[in-house]
């Protein structure tokens, strides 16, 4: 497969802070890559390094094969991006900001902007004045912008920002349908896995400016962990049958015991019958899966933790 | 050229809906009246005497009559000129900053080398345009109050003499873009134009005026002859590179700064 966007080394320092720290990822065609980080993580630096906004101290990117820099121009145009909050001039209306990026990215179709306005349905505000947007419909305006042109891949900064759920749902299924079936490729950032995990095919975490993990989407449910919680009458009794059983890695935490032992997770019924049996029977048993977010945290606390 | 047209396009269109781009143009309407209302002031000493220190400021003209009015008018478009361009400048290029659409013209087809050229040329069609508004209210003025004295020489010599100054004062603007550019913003850009103003005073009263930049059009505005106040061929090319360097400053710093 085609590599649309690919990193090597890619580093970014200011003085002694290193914003960004040898990045190396490929993105394929008709990839949704999530781009997942804390606030702070580098995230915005690396796209920002991805539109030629910000010279890498060291390492390159590459789009569609071509080193980026600030004045490879014919690149950008393949390119459809939104960095941070989208801003607008703010006296200028919807229609009169679009039509302002339609010149600028050489579109000659002048139906292009009712399009994209149809699209992003911003029908009713498209003679309203950017300042007077919510902050919602401003975020609308700046993924018009990113999507005018129809390019052929999607560089978006945290681009639900503001949106409300059916906003939200709204892009993530506009934005799988590009990849779909237009083969756009789309690299997006967030510091939500759980919103990210509904729609990306590969996920890349970085933490600190280091690139601390790089999964399939599929894989992420294998990478959460998952326990056995056991409650009963006699607590302290059901702990050590387990335990005399030949469970591993088990905890007693507040009155509820922790197993993470493949076996119990996969056959939580043993434990029942094993419980039973001893006439110690439990009064809760219940396999828990970590969810999305505490597994974001727990790969970056690994790496370095939260600071 | 291109590339130039349509960054030309879009900064007139972003032009047309701004406010300032009317408060300016009030202005340069405004000062010249004022200018105006001084003259009349001191025509009519019986005025000046009951008005104070409107009294004595309308003193300023020297002569009462339109080579007087005419010459400071020079001065004006010299000083304010400086400023209400300054002004201009700062605005057409920190505004991308301040409305934070810097980041949206910086990653497209259209170099950022034709962006920073058409705000250039958006800057300079501007200030002429607010020049020649200054210039047509003061002619209106003087003859709505009737100052006497007027011939066709006077009139040639000072609309050649306003067409240079206007034109040096323009070319000033290169440099205040650089500094808006640089500093992302506009104040930094307003302070550098009023710092200039106030170091062109001091040079030019220790007769260097001729040799920094911001005091030339103001050197060319006083009457010919005044000590430390002669133009030279020097005084051309330093202000010619000083707006030169402004203008590959401002482009240099547009495509290779780091825009974060």
């Amino acid at each position: 497969m085609d590599n649309m966007i690919r990193t090597v080394n890619l580093s970014k320092h200011y003085s002694d802070v290193k914003a960004v720290s040898e990045i190396n990822l490929n993105v394929r065609k008709g990839e949704i890559y999530g781009f997942l980080g804390l606030n702070g993580a580098g995230k915005t630096t690396t796209i920002r390094m991805f539109l030629g906004l910000i010279k890498p101290t060291s390492g390159d990117a590459f789009i569609l094969n071509e080193k980026v820099h600030a004045n490879n121009n014919e690149l950008f145009n393949k390119i459809g991006y939104l960095v941070e909050i989208p801003y607008s001039y703010p006296n200028l209306t919807v229609r009169e900001n679009l039509e302002i990026v339609r010149r600028l990215r050489l579109i000659s179709n002048k139906k292009s902007v009712d399009q994209i306005i149809n699209k992003l349905k911003l029908d009713q505000y498209a003679n309203r004045k950017a300042k007077n947007l919510s902050l919602g419909n401003a975020q609308r305006l700046g993924l018009a912008y990113a999507l005018i042109h129809n390019p052929e891949i999607l560089i978006l900064d945290e681009p639900t920002n503001g949106l409300d759920p059916a906003g939200i749902f709204e892009i993530r299924e506009m934005l799988s349908d590009l990849a779909k079936n237009q083969g756009v490729t789309v690299f997006i950032s967030s510091h939500i896995l759980g919103e990210i995990s509904r729609f990306a095919t590969r996920i890349g975490i970085i933490h600190q400016g280091k690139m601390v993990q790089e999964i399939d989407a599929n894989q992420l449910d294998m990478l959460c962990k998952k326990q056995l919680l056991v409650q009963s009458r006699d607590i302290y009794a059901a702990f050590k049958i387990i335990l005399q059983k030949g469970y591993s890695n088990c905890e007693l935490n507040n009155n509820t015991i922790q197993i993470t032992d493949p076996k119990a997770i996969n056959m939580p019924e043993e434990i029942a019958t094993l419980l039973v049996n001893a006439g110690c029977p439990p009064s809760l048993l219940q396999v828990e899966e970590e969810n999305l977010e505490s597994y974001f945290l727990r790969t970056i606390e690994i790496n370095g933790g939260v600071k | 050229m291109k590339y130039l047209t349509i960054a030309l396009i879009t900064e007139f269109m972003k032009l047309r809906r701004s406010k300032i781009f009317w408060i300016t143009i009030v202005f340069f309407i405004f000062v010249p009246i004022m200018m105006g209302l001084l003259m009349l002031v001191a025509q009519h000493p019986d005025i000046a005497a009951k008005l104070g220190i409107v009294g004595t400021k309308a003193n300023f003209f020297g002569e009462n009559n339109w080579e007087g009015y005419l010459m400071m008018q020079n001065q004006i478009i010299a000083s304010v000129g400086l400023i209400g361009f300054g002004f201009v400048t700062s605005w057409v290029f920190g505004r991308e900053y301040i409305d934070r659409t810097i980041t949206n013209i910086l990653a497209l087809p259209v170099p950022r080398s034709a962006i920073v050229s058409a705000k250039f040329i958006i800057v300079a069609i501007w200030c002429i345009l607010l020049a020649i508004i200054l210039f047509v209210t003061c002619i209106l003025i003087g003859n709505i109050i009737g100052i006497p004295g007027w011939t066709q020489q006077i009139f040639s010599d000072f609309i050649s003499k306003y067409i240079l100054i206007s034109g040096l004062t323009i070319l000033l603007c290169s440099p205040v873009a650089f500094i808006a550019s640089f500093s992302r913003g506009i104040i930094a850009a307003l302070a550098f134009v009023i710092l200039m103003l106030i170091m062109a005073q001091f040079v030019a009263l220790v007769g260097l005026g001729p040799y920094f930049p911001w005091a030339i059009p103001g050197v060319h505005s006083v009457p010919e002859g005044t000590d430390g106040m002669k133009i030279v061929s020097a005084s051309y090319i330093i202000l010619f590179v000083t707006s030169l360097i402004g203008y590959f400053g401002t482009i240099a710093w547009w495509r290779m700064a780091d825009h974060k």
